[in-house]
């Protein structure tokens, strides 16, 4: 097992080498970015979605505009809904 | 030659067509790209376990430290009862971040680019998450778009909001994976394209931006696919452990 006893020592080694704290702030970095770029397409999928079912629904009861910009409106109201929660997740990891 | 930027985003097809009464099943280049991407993940899986070394050897470090990290990012966030799901969401992970990868190559095609491949991604996510959850918490399940503690005056409208943040997952999901690499992969056209324009003289600037557009696609093409597998875990977790 000569060759197990080397590759500990590499490793202790190497493990010295490393500056731990660098590896620690790239990660949350790339962390950051995720999560940045996840709440900003909520925020737009949310309303994009609330007036495709506004214009669904507009088209059913025959009740064009109307039914449209109500639900942009819940559609915001959900997106901002689904931002706060997301940052509220967030939140609680730090 | 095609300066044209979106050009490389068109489908083509390979060989002969191939019809089903109306749908057209022929083999383009987009199929193509996924079978070299699904080849690919599986040559690497095989390769990096086919000798069990108690002392790894490079491509063996790399299979087993892609199955640390997802079962880590799982047990993270979607808790111990989600393990039962790993072998779908690694495949979800390693598809995806082949493919952007793939996508990275020149003259290769990125398959994620397009948003029917990522929307139909998402929608199994979505009507897989959907499913569990009714199976194994009943109608109680509905129970997600009715939060706590909300006045009954309120319901009606919190309810409806609730469906919409809910119905608006599959298309935040996908669409995020799709404007990102179509996004990333335009602007290098475009800045290859100034290289040449611009010549010998002026087009060292745009070439240098190419080359740290490239390093940060890799970084994007990585973090998509965290990302997508991290958000499949969180729903997961929602149908699995309900609680708002």
């Amino acid at each position: 097992m000569k060759n197990f006893k080397d590759i500990t020592t590499r490793l202790e080694i190497a493990k010295k080498k490393i500056k731990k704290e660098q590896i620690e702030d790239r990660s949350s970095n790339a962390a950051y970015m995720g999560n940045a770029l996840k709440i900003s397409t909520e925020l737009v999928a949310s309303v994009v979605v609330g007036s495709i079912i506004g214009f669904i629904l507009d088209g059913w009861f025959d009740t064009k505009p109307l039914l449209t910009i109500i639900f942009f409106f819940m559609g915001v109201a959900a997106g901002i809904l689904s931002v706060f929660r997301s940052a509220k997740k967030i939140n609680e990891k730090l | 030659m095609a300066t044209n930027p979106m050009h490389q985003f068109k489908v083509y097809k390979i060989g002969p067509e191939i019809t089903l009464g109306e749908i057209n099943l022929s083999f383009t280049n987009a199929s193509l790209f996924m079978a070299i991407t699904a080849i690919l993940i599986l040559s690497f899986l095989f390769l990096g376990t086919k000798r069990k070394a108690l002392i790894p050897s490079k491509m063996q470090l790399i299979a087993e430290m892609s199955y640390t990290f997802v079962a880590k990012m799982i047990n993270d966030t979607a808790g111990s009862n989600a393990k039962s799901f790993f072998p779908f969401i690694f495949t979800l992970f390693m598809f995806v971040l082949f493919a952007n990868m793939v996508g990275m190559l020149p003259y290769s095609f990125t398959v994620t680019s397009h948003i029917i491949v990522t929307f139909v991604l998402a929608t199994i996510v979505f009507i897989g998450v959907t499913v569990i959850g009714f199976v194994k918490h009943g109608i109680k399940y509905l129970q997600l778009f009715v939060p706590k503690g909300v006045p009954v005056v309120l319901l009606p409208l919190i309810v409806v909001i609730e469906i919409i943040s809910y119905l608006s997952r599959p298309v935040s999901l996908s669409v995020r994976l799709f404007a990102n690499m179509m996004a990333g992969h335009t602007m290098l056209k475009v800045f290859g394209g100034f290289v040449i324009s611009l010549g010998l003289l002026g087009g060292w600037l745009p070439l240098g931006f190419s080359v740290a557009l490239t390093g940060l696609e890799i970084l994007v093409a990585f973090l998509q696919a965290y990302v997508f597998a991290i958000l499949t875990c969180i729903y997961l977790n929602d149908a699995l452990n309900l609680h708002h």
